[in-house]
Parts: C-alpha cells; structure tokens; sequence
C-alpha cells in the first residue's frame, strides 16, 4: 500500500521521536537531528514533518507545560504511537532483509 | 537582566497569518531557538534568523484558513435551507406577505421595464438604423408658423446632388397628407378607405430592411403605378390568390400593379404603413408648369437620408443653412431651419408638426420608471421591516448559533441566503403574475408585448440578477443587526425588545410617502386630462361627422351634394376644410399691410359656413359670404389672437386690412378665439381661406363636416350615406364623429394617467401588506403588556387606540412629508403644458384621507384582536 510507505525523512525523524522519547517537540527533534546524522534541517521542515507524520497517524501529540525560555508558551510534545512503532520495525526489517542478499561479493 | 526579543513586526505578521491552533508552537519554537541564537551569537543574526524562521513559516499548512471546509460549506447551506423552509412554514402569512408583495413589486418592475424597453426598441430593427436620418423644417417666424417633420418634394434630390459624398440615400413618403386614400380590387368587390398608405421613392428598401416574401426589393417601386403591399393587405383584397402580378386600383381612377408583398411592418416602428405607391407614378404631381418657388414651398414629404457614415452628420447639419439659401424661395429663408434629426430618436423625443404618427415621449417613460422604482422600493421596504419585526423570535436561534461556533459572517451569509431565496420565490411568482396580467397590460398599455421577451438574454441576466439585488439590499440590514447580537443576552432576553424600530418607523414613512406622492400624482394627471378633453376649446365638437374628402369626385359635387345633406331635418350645417379642427392645421405665408416681406402663419382653408358648423362666434366684421364672389382669395378672416400679435388696437381695427400684395384683398372678419390644435398648445395667431374651387379638393380641402343635430343619430347618418351614394357612387362612404377623434389627442395623457392609477393602487396594496405583517408583530409582541392593561382597568378603546397610535403618527408624518414633494413635482410635470390645471388642494387631503384610511383599515384588524383578547388566556401561558 502507497499510503503506509514513509520517505527518509519521515524515517529519519520518526525514529528522532523515538529516541528522544516524551522530549520530542519542534527544535529538539531538530538539534537531534542534527547531532546524530549532521544534517541541519530548517525548523519549519521539521514542524511540517512532524505535521505529516502525525496525520498519517504515526505519531500522535500532546501539549506539555508551559516553559519560561519560550516566553510562557507551551511545547507539542510528540510520541510515537502503534502504527508508528510497527512503520520504524517494517522499515528496519525490510532494510535488514534487503541488506542480507546483498551477496558478500560485492562488498568486496 | 534584559531579555531580547524578537523583532515585533516578525512576530506580529506570524501572529496575523498562522493558524490559531499551531501558532503556540511555532512561535514557541521561533522563540526558544532565537533565544538561543542571541545569547550564541549576537543580536542582530538572531532577529535575521528569527524573520527568515517566521518567513520559512509562512506556508500553506500554517495559514490561517476559513474554519469551515467546503464540505461542511455545503452542509451548512443544507441546514440554512432546511431552517428557511421551516420558517417559511411556521409562519406562513409573515411568508405570504413578504414574498407576494416582494412579487408584486418585482412583477410591476417587470411590466413597466418590458414596457420601457419595447418603446426604446423603436426603428432599431434596420441594420443601418443608426445611419438614418430624417429632415425636419422649421418654418418660424417670432414663433409663429410650424415645426414640420416632412419637407418640400426637391428637397431629398437636391441634398443627394449636392452632399453625394456624406448622403448615400434618400427617401421621401408622401401621401397627399390625405386622411384616407381609396384602393379598390379591379372589380370593384372590395373598396376601401385606406388610412396608411404612401407614396415612396424606390429607395425605401436600399434604406430600410423592412423584409419582403414575395417580390425584389431592387425592382418593387422602381417603375411608376406600381405598388407593395403587407401581407394582411394582400390578404384583404385578394384573400388566398397570390396577388404579386395583379392589378388595383387607387383613388378610383388609376390601376396599380402589385409587385411585390411584404411582411407585416412590426409594431414598434415610429410609422405604420399597409402599401407603398412608388412615387413616380405621382411625377405628374410635380407639375413644371408650377412655378419652382412653390415646389420650395410645400413641404408634405417626409425625407429619411441614409448617410455613409454617422460621423457626417454634424457636417450635413452645418451646411444646410448654406442649403436653404441656395435652394428656398426667398421670401422663407430668413425663416427656414432644417435640422437632422436621428431615426431612433424619433419615437421618443420628435415632437413636431405633422408628424406621420403621434409618436411618444420620454415624461411618459420616466414617469413610468420612477413608478417601477417607487414600487419595488415599497416592496423590499416591507421586506426589511418585516424581517427586522421578526428579528426579536429569531434571537435565540442567532445566540444557538453563536454559541455552537457559528461566525458573524456565516450568520450573515445565512439571512442573505434566506432573503435571496425569498427573492427567488418571489420572482417565480412575479412571472407566473408578468405572464397571466400581460395580455391585460397590453391591451391598457396599448402594447403588443409577447411574454416570450422575457427569454431574450436581457431579461434573463434581469431576472438572474433581480432575485440577487433585492435579496442582498433588502437583506443586508436584517442581517447585519442580527448577526450583531451577543450570544449571552440573544439567549437570555426574552422576546419582545425591540431593535431597529426607529429605522422600521422611518421606512414606513417612506413607504407611505412614496404611496401617496403616486396617489396625489394620478389624482393631478387625472385633472389635466379631464380638463384637456372637457374644457371649452371655442367651437361645438359635438354631433359633427368628418368625412374625408381628399382628391375625391366630391370636388365636382360639393354643392349639390351640401344642399341634399341640407333637405334633411336633422342636418344643421355642412362645410369643408382643410383639417381636423381642433387637431391640426396647415401653414401659409402671408403678407400684411405694415410689413415688408411675407411671414408663415397657421392657415385654415374652409368653405362657407365653416364658422357656423362649428359654432364658432365672430367677433368683428362678417363671415365668408356665399353673396360675395371676391371672398374666395381675396378675403382672409383671422382671430383674436392674430390681432393681437400683429398689434392691431381692436378687432374691429384689423376689418379692412390689407393683406398680399394687391390692393383689394383685405381682412373682412375676425372670430372669437378657439383651439384648433389639441391643448398642449396655446392659442396661436391664425388666418382662414375660402377656397370654393374644385381643384381645392386636390390637397387643401381634406374633410366635409357635417353639424347634425342630436336626434335620431343613426338615422340621420343613414340618411346621409344615402344621399352620398346616390351622388358620388363607387366611393366608399367613410366618416367620423369629430368629438371621437379629438379624444385621440390625449391618448398619451390618457395612457399615463391610467397606468400610474393601477400601479399607484399597486403600490398601496403593498405598502398595507407590510402594515398589516408590521401590525401583527407589533400585536405579538404587546399581548403580555395589553393583557395587563386590560387587568389593570383599560377599556377596549383604550387599548385599541394606544395600538393604533403609533402607526397613525407615522401616516400622518408622511402626509406632512409627501405633500411638498408630491406638489413640486405634479407642478414640474404640468410646466410642460400650455394649459395646466390648477393643483387642487383637495387633492392631497383625498389622498392623504386615503392613505389614512386603508392603513386604519389594516391595522384594524390586530388592534381589535388585541383590544378584544382574554388576558387571561394570554397571561396563563407565561
């Protein structure tokens, strides 16, 4: 199904909600990305992203209590839900899968 | 410490574009990463970043959007119409009221817009339309003589001779300005007086499209004794036969050979004709033996130029002056204008002597589109009051609708969808009442208006757009107010406060001005009308035959034929002349002892006896004399008011004076004065012409009159037509009663007059519906407080007074308001007639009263209800 597939960035940042686990909002899902692979993503990609992911039903979303450094407004707070966490496992068997009958020989 | 902040205008353009429900953490996120960006580096690369994240923002997904989706768009239309029909329902005589008297109001705008359309649709329907041209002569003299609409024979030839590169055609019809041409089959089975024949140039068709079924345009009229007829025409004297190739004949001694069958001419051209007669056949008419200066002069043909291009106009218009004096005869060219004058203005805004038919003019049509606007106006006023009345039982569905979310402009966009649907449903019924009333309309508006107009493309935008105007105009204010209401009191008050009703007050004056203005209107036309018709004009009209007489054998017989009219009892006089008296008249040149050169007067030509047909007394010197054989050319009688302008001291001074340039004619008479054209003009100086020759009867002497007395009427007609026969046999015997034919001069009048009756009635009617709908809300709303009046000790008069108050206030507010305007403008009107009747103050108090008394009758009915309802069924319900 066309639906279910995720692109790389999706991926990428799919699995940053993971990692970051309830710490998952707008610029720490960016710092991280950038951090861990050095690609330095604009923040309104990031939010747009998360957006996407979220409608597809990948991640769901909640506010968090309002913090001073952001002038007393809130973070969305996301987290990965069902779906989201089986998207990540198909995506990693299928690369696991695909990686394995690479034959030997053309590694070397 | 100093916190920085972000640049405001970046955040302020973030707050008006994102989305409510995301901008808490966009903006969270733009500040916490410029916050960190400030104290990482400085200031100013942490506003440029700050604006560039706002701009990067700034996409699709984040903007704010209308709430609604479209689906839910379509959804919200299917609740407001099912909402609308429960409404409607619910309240089905607040739903009649509106929608027939919003139906009423668009049916009469209808009619008179398809009325107004019609007259302007006048001589449009030839393709070179705008290129034609006809030649008006004004022969005046201090304003004395004639504005003519037709032009001496040589003129048409003379201007294409000498303007050949601006003129491409010309036409002239002429018809001996006869009343009535005979046209007889060669067997004489059928004979007939024919009202609208002419003769014409074989140009008519290069010039008009007027579309043949039988027959070539190129070849109809271009040989003498031949003639065109219309299809009816063809059809009344040769019924079913063909009849191009056959033979009639005309004026009893002439045989014309029919060569080609037209269409019937359509109605809404400014001439109506059943044949053309090429002119040629008439070329012995422009005798050369007359001298030249008189060809000059007589002016009876009606000349249309085709120009090559519009813009030539003014130059032709420019150089006519130049024409007159090369071509006139020189004792009129100081006297001669000639103007131009474009063929689809005619209809409309020709108002000149001679005429070929009386044409219409442009007060009637705005009469009648203020009419139009005055009672659409009243309809949508009743519209908004009503739905402002109504504004209160609909409160809590606005709060409702407020509180579940619902945006001012989604209420708004509700009531005008409501009032554009009851447009809709109204023009529905406007049409259904447009197509029913049209034959009627017709008949009264002297129309042949088909109901299939309404598919032309015009009519279908109107009908398209209509329903959307008066919906958005007489919805808006009703919608604004009650969008406008705070949920929290909407849902809290209780019906019954009042909104808008200054507004509602004012509107119900206007409504009623306007009413009574359109009463007080047609009371003042009425008037003028009936003193147009009814007042003295100077002579007796009454029991006088007109017989047209026109180059018939008459000429011969005029004599024998008078004294066998004579032995005859009942018959009290008989005479000829040149006119329909009292209708129009011919224009002569004179000249008068004291002047130099001739001047144009307004002429009659008579026979003996002429002032006693028609009553008309003589005030100085004597009548035409049968005794006297020098009275015929060598003796003028003239009136009153000749004496007057040519500044005699008496009447009896003008016996005597000398007139031509021969010693012995002289003035022998001078009568009272008397109309000889209709009303719309004042009396003019005028000269009569005996003329007892036969050759009279060619073009001068055009009717008999016969003064009969009041018995025995059809007997004596009988009587009459026998001699006729017996006399001038093979000659149809035609007349008519003058009296009959005068009123035909203020058929414009008449037209008027009766329209803005029925739609002034029209207009009343529904300014009470909106009373009445106005009456019985304010009755609802009333009834707690009437019922504890009525426990509290009122009298049913009492109560029935207090509720009728208010509503006679505003009536009586209108009066005050109407009639300054309504006698401002009845005395613009009546400035542009030579007679005006006087604005009759007990005009406006009928019409005042009227308006006083239907609205007492309409609110009637809710104040009794009130003043005799049971507080205690009332009260009980609370």
């Amino acid at each position: 199904m066309k639906g279910a597939n995720i692109g790389e960035l999706e991926e990428l940042i799919l699995l940053t909600v993971g990692i970051l686990y309830k710490e998952a909002y707008g610029v720490a899902v960016m710092d991280e990305v950038e951090k861990q692979t050095g690609r330095s993503l604009n923040i309104s990609a990031v939010h747009a992203v998360l957006k996407r992911l979220e409608e597809k039903g990948l991640v769901k979303s909640r506010m968090s209590d309002p913090t001073e450094e952001r002038g007393g407004r809130r973070k969305r707070i996301f987290l990965l839900t069902a779906s989201g966490k089986r998207a990540l496992e198909d995506a990693h068997e299928m690369r696991n899968q695909l990686f394995q009958q690479i034959p030997k020989i053309a590694f070397q | 410490m100093t916190k920085a902040s972000p640049p405001k205008w970046a955040d302020r353009f973030l707050e008006w574009y994102c989305n409510p429900s995301l901008l808490e953490e966009i903006q969270g996120d733009a500040h916490e990463l410029y916050g960190r960006s400030a104290k990482q580096r400085n200031r100013r690369t942490a506003d440029f970043l700050y604006v560039w994240n706002v701009l990067r923002f700034f996409r699709w997904s984040n903007i704010k959007r209308s709430r609604s989706h479209p689906t839910g768009h379509f959804m919200m239309y299917k609740n407001y119409l099912s909402v609308f029909k429960r409404g409607l329902i619910k309240r089905k005589g607040y739903s009649f009221i509106n929608v027939f008297g919003l139906a009423i109001g668009v049916a009469c705008f209808l009619l008179i817009s398809m009325y107004i359309r019609d007259e302007y649709s006048f001589d449009r329907m030839h393709a070179k339309a705008d290129r034609i041209y006809r030649i008006h002569e004004i022969l005046q003299s201090d304003g004395i003589g004639e504005r003519s609409a037709s032009q001496p024979f040589p003129v048409a030839e003379a201007l294409v001779n000498d303007y050949g590169s601006q003129i491409e055609k010309a036409v002239r019809f002429f018809n001996f300005q006869a009343p009535t041409l005979a046209l007889a089959t060669i067997d004489n089975q059928k004979e007939f007086n024919e009202s609208r024949l002419f003769l014409t140039d074989s140009t008519f068709f290069d010039v008009f499209d007027f579309p043949l079924i039988e027959g070539n345009p190129q070849k109809a009229l271009n040989t003498t004794h031949t003639i065109v007829l219309t299809e009816t025409m063809a059809k009344k004297y040769f019924e079913d036969e063909p009849a191009v190739g056959k033979y009639l004949k005309f004026q009893g001694n002439m045989d014309l050979l029919v060569t080609a069958v037209m269409k019937d001419i359509p109605a809404n051209t400014h001439f109506q004709f059943d044949g053309l007669i090429s002119l040629q056949t008439y070329d012995q008419f422009y005798d050369p033996r007359v001298p030249q200066v008189w060809h000059w002069y007589w002016n009876p043909c009606w000349t249309y130029l085709l120009l090559k291009d519009t813009r030539d106009a003014p130059v032709i218009q420019a150089s006519l002056p130049a024409f007159v004096k090369k071509y006139f005869p020189a004792f009129v060219q100081n006297d001669v204008t000639m103007e131009l004058f474009p063929l689809t203005d005619i209809h409309l805004k020709s108002n000149m002597d001679y005429e070929i038919q009386p044409n219409s003019s442009l007060t009637t049509i705005y009469v009648f589109a203020s009419i139009a606007i005055f009672v659409l106006l009243i309809a949508c006023i009743n519209f908004i009051n009503l739905s402002t009345a109504r504004a209160a039982n609909r409160a809590k569905e606005v709060g409702m609708r407020k509180t579940l979310g619902g945006q001012r402009i989604q209420l708004v966009t509700q009531f005008l969808f409501e009032s554009t649907l009851l447009c809709v449903i109204a023009v529905v019924l406007a049409l259904i009442m447009v197509v029913t009333v049209l034959p009627t309309f017709n008949v009264f508006a002297e129309k042949n208006i088909d109901a299939t107009v309404l598919l032309q493309p015009f009519y279908l935008s109107l009908l398209l757009v209509l329903p959307l105007i008066v919906g958005l105009l007489s919805g808006i204010y009703p919608a604004f107010v009650l969008s406008s209401y705070n949920p929290i009191t909407a849902l809290k008050s209780t019906p019954g406060r009042e909104s808008g009703s200054l507004l509602r007050k004012s509107l119900v004056v206007v409504q009623f001005t306007l009413s009574i203005i359109l009463l007080v209107g047609t009371g003042v036309a009425i008037d003028q009308l009936s003193m147009l018709q009814k007042s003295d004009t100077g002579f007796s009209r009454e029991n006088v035959l007109m017989i047209p007489v026109t180059r018939s054998p008459v000429a011969q017989h005029f004599m024998s034929l008078r004294d066998e009219f004579l032995r005859n009892k009942n018959t009290v006089s008989v005479t000829a002349l040149e006119e329909v008296l009292g209708a129009k008249h011919q224009v002569g040149n004179y000249l008068f002892e004291g002047y130099t050169e001739s001047k144009p007067f307004p002429r009659l030509t008579v026979r003996h006896d002429f002032t006693k047909t028609f009553n008309i007394p003589m005030v100085a010197g004597r009548d035409f004399s049968e005794d006297v054989n020098t009275d015929d050319s060598l003796a003028l009688v003239v009136n009153e008011t000749f004496v007057r302008q040519m500044g005699w001291t008496s009447n009896d001074h003008a016996i005597g004076k000398k007139f031509s340039s021969k010693p012995n004619h002289r003035i022998i008479g001078v009568t009272k004065d008397f109309n000889f054209t209709s009303r719309h003009q004042s009396i003019r100086p005028l000269v009569m012409e005996l003329n007892s020759a036969p050759k009279g009867f060619d073009v001068r002497i055009k009717y008999m009159a016969v003064r009969i007395s009041g018995d025995d009427v059809p007997g004596t007609i009988e009587w009459l037509a026998q001699q006729w026969k017996s006399q001038i046999p093979g000659w149809p015997f035609d007349y008519f009663f003058l009296e009959n034919d005068l009123a035909k001069l203020y058929k414009d009048e008449n037209k008027m007059s009766k329209i803005t009756m029925v739609f002034s009635g029209l207009s009343i009617l529904v300014a009470c519906l909106g009373l009445f709908g106005l009456s019985t809300f304010t009755a609802e709303q009333r009834r707690k407080e009437m019922s504890i009046r009525k426990v509290l000790g009122s009298s049913n008069t009492d109560i029935f007074f207090l509720f009728s108050k208010n509503f006679f206030g505003l009536i009586i507010i209108a009066n005050v308001v109407a009639f300054p305007l309504a006698y401002w403008l009845m005395h613009e009107w009546l400035r542009s007639f030579a007679y005006q009747v006087n604005i009759d103050l007990k005009l406006f108090i009928l019409s005042g009263l009227i308006a006083i008394a239907i609205a007492f009758f309409t609110i009637c009915y809710q104040a009794l209800k009130s003043a005799n309802s049971n507080p205690a069924e009332v009260l009980k319900s609370e």
